[in-house]
């Protein structure tokens, strides 16, 4: 017997109807335990030959931490997407994949020393920084390395603003350059982040116009770079459609073309935006209650085994199975099913009643969910499954 | 006057009607039934709001949903009907001489029962002696049939991912093939080549796991969003290309001229399913 779920016109700005014609397709057919994973690929496909598309130059880095499940980088590796990584685990794991260090690059300006020693030895060679100390153990463990100095832009208008922790200002970036020629590395270029879920178009011209002064300033100080890194920050669908990636694109291509060199080479490191809306999350409802007026409806995925980032302000679609007489809506507030209070998922969600045992699909979550994933409470981390 | 404007949650154009009157609202244990008449499209009938058939152009979709599988088998004379509760593609099975059986499998009486007053050259077919009407959901009856003697079945349902989506899974195509004979004809609706061109592609994927020739064929509905429909057929070892029969019932649409442009190019369905094709 199929399951009967409450699709509605709000969620066709989210959900792509071949990605949820393919998840739907795959519960009707299997039993199957939630909470998991499912990622569409045809998706992942659809989004690899899109994105860097309307960018000349341009390379795509796949940043691994939004979702290193191994099918998904396998497929993406199948697809010639480059990767972005920033620890020794991600490194293992891209190696036991065969992707080839040619095609790896690092834009983690504080690296761990062991992450150094396995990339000094397996040829992976481009290195984001932004401090002296970095210099420092990058000419120590990999003499020669191309380097690249994190720049700190405003974050302003991304949802998951990122800056405040690394990247410096225009003087000390051009110090960190010219040290870094000193020590003998390769000073190749800059880079930036706008921060991830970036719905602000006008991050990346600030960050570009920044981005040109320091470039300018090498120049002058006898480094001539030819790499920009643009990093990520594309923006998905999750509960009101966003800027297209082909608009945002054409800004950059439009300013880059404006600013840098012909013979510029553009790195792009998107996350959220390759694997993010090919995810849909299912779960099982657990539980429900009311509490004086509130209406608690429980999960078997929250904060800590999945949906770390609701905490970060990031709010989900949901799509119920119900059956087809539950014609009234109410206000839910969502919540995991640890015993933490902390794990509340969402407050004021209009839903259809589901029962306890219904399923909840959760949209837009491929990316920086099961990667967050705890144990927590002695729940497990749940698993991916690429369709 | 007041005006229908039609919500299919995928569609990125929304239809906006006039309503010169509602005939007809209702809602079944399954889905709300509508019937209104429009100026230029006559009747209209509505399933939760999305636009099923009109008076006006209906032929379209019924004659190509049917005559193709019916002139490519050699000899269809057992029929299966799944959804189409309205009649039309019932009709037009029994326009061919050689149509011994019908089994009309309809999950929804309710829209039988409205099509049968307010659509009557639409349902005309249904009480034919041929016809045998099943009251029940058409991924059930091919799971229960176990004999392998369908020459033809036939898919008019609603939305794929609604509740008509237990008539697109791979084991109902499974069950399909298992009652159909050796020369038996498959062919269901998919999607907007226009607007959904993947979940085409998805279906044409999913029903070659299942039958050693798939293909597709397009035809023009106006009051479909994307215009432009698809629909899969399949079978056991005939091309559906091919027209095996004279042409001799009377159509609007349809013709063995028409069948044969109705396909792909081959080119063409290469670079559709190589997902080549970029729109």
């Amino acid at each position: 017997m199929i399951k009967n779920f409450r699709i509605e016109k709000h969620h066709a700005g989210i959900v792509a109807k071949a990605t949820l014609f393919k998840c739907l397709r795959y519960l009707d057919k299997e039993v199957v335990e939630t909470p998991f994973l499912l990622i569409d690929g045809e998706k992942l496909r659809e989004k690899v030959s899109l994105i860097g598309r309307s960018i000349r130059n341009s390379t795509v880095f796949y940043a691994v931490k939004a979702n290193p499940d191994r099918e998904v980088i396998r497929f993406l590796h199948a697809l010639g997407t480059g990767f972005e990584i920033a620890s020794e685990g991600e490194l293992e794991l891209l190696l036991s994949i065969g992707v080839e260090p040619a095609k790896i690059i690092s834009s983690n300006p504080v690296k761990s020393l062991k992450f150094l020693k396995l990339a000094s030895t397996t040829g992976v060679n481009r290195f984001s920084f932004d401090s002296p100390d970095e210099v420092e153990k990058l000419a120590h463990h990999i003499p020669h390395c191309d380097v690249y100095v994190r720049l700190s832009v405003p974050n302003e208008g991304s949802e998951w603003p990122l800056s405040k922790k690394f990247g410096v200002e225009l003087d000390e970036a051009l110090a960190l350059l010219c040290r870094a020629r000193d020590r003998g590395l390769n000073p190749a270029g800059i880079t930036f982040h706008v921060g991830s879920q970036c719905t602000n178009i006008y991050n990346w011209n600030i960050a570009l116009e920044k981005a040109k002064t320091l470039w300018d300033m090498a120049e002058k100080s006898g480094i001539r770079l030819r790499l920009l890194n643009i990093g990520g920050g594309y923006p998905i669908a999750y509960t009101k459609s966003v800027v297209s990636i082909e608009s945002i694109e054409r800004n950059i291509n439009a300013l880059i073309y404006d600013k840098f060199p012909e013979d510029i080479t553009v790195h792009l490191e998107p996350g959220r935006a390759v694997v993010g809306d090919a995810g849909i999350f299912v779960t099982t409802v657990i539980g429900k209650a009311k509490r004086s007026d509130e209406n608690w409806l429980y999960i078997d995925v929250g904060v800590f085994n999945g949906l770390m980032e609701s905490v970060g302000g990031i709010k989900y679609s949901y799509i119920v199975e119900t059956s087809k007489q539950a014609r009234h809506k109410k206000q839910w507030t969502v919540a995991g099913p640890s015993c933490d209070s902390f794990d509340v998922i969402d407050k004021n969600v209009t839903l259809h009643e589901p029962q306890v045992g219904d399923i909840v699909l959760i949209l837009s979550s491929g990316a920086y969910t099961v990667s967050y994933a705890s144990e927590f409470n002695g729940f497990s981390i749940p698993k991916t499954i690429l369709i | 006057m007041i005006k229908f404007n039609e919500k299919a949650p995928y569609a990125p154009v929304e239809y906006l009607y006039d309503v010169e009157e509602i005939l007809y609202k209702g809602r079944s244990r399954f889905q709300e039934i509508i019937v209104i008449r429009n100026p230029y499209y006559g009747r209209m009938l509505l399933l939760d709001d999305v636009v099923q058939i009109t008076e006006r152009d209906e032929f379209f979709y019924h004659e190509m949903m049917t005559h193709i599988v019916m002139h490519s088998h050699p000899e269809p004379k057992k029929v299966v009907v799944i959804g189409g509760g309205d009649g039309g593609v019932v009709r037009e099975v029994l326009k061919h001489k050689t149509v011994e059986k019908v089994f009309f499998v309809e999950i929804d009486e309710e829209v039988i029962n409205v099509s049968r007053k307010f659509f009557p050259t639409v349902s005309a077919g249904m009480d034919d002696a041929r016809v045998e009407i099943k009251i029940m959901d058409g991924a059930d009856f091919v799971l229960n049939r176990k004999q392998a003697d369908i020459d033809a079945v036939i898919i008019d349902s609603t939305d794929i991912i609604g509740f008509a989506r237990s008539l697109f899974t791979t084991d109902f195509f499974n069950n399909v093939k298992n009652c159909l004979t050796k020369d038996g004809m498959f062919v269901t609706h998919t999607e907007s080549l226009h607007f959904h061109k993947d979940i085409v592609i998805e279906i044409q994927e999913v029903l070659k796991k299942v039958f050693p020739v798939v293909d597709l064929y397009t035809a023009p509905i106006a009051t479909y969003p994307g215009n432009w429909w698809a629909f899969a057929v399949a079978s056991k070892n005939l091309s559906p290309r091919e027209v095996r029969r004279r042409y001799d019932i009377s159509t609007k649409y349809y013709s063995d001229e028409i069948h044969r442009q109705a396909f792909m190019p081959i080119g063409m369905y290469e670079k559709l399913m190589q997902r080549k094709l970029e729109w």
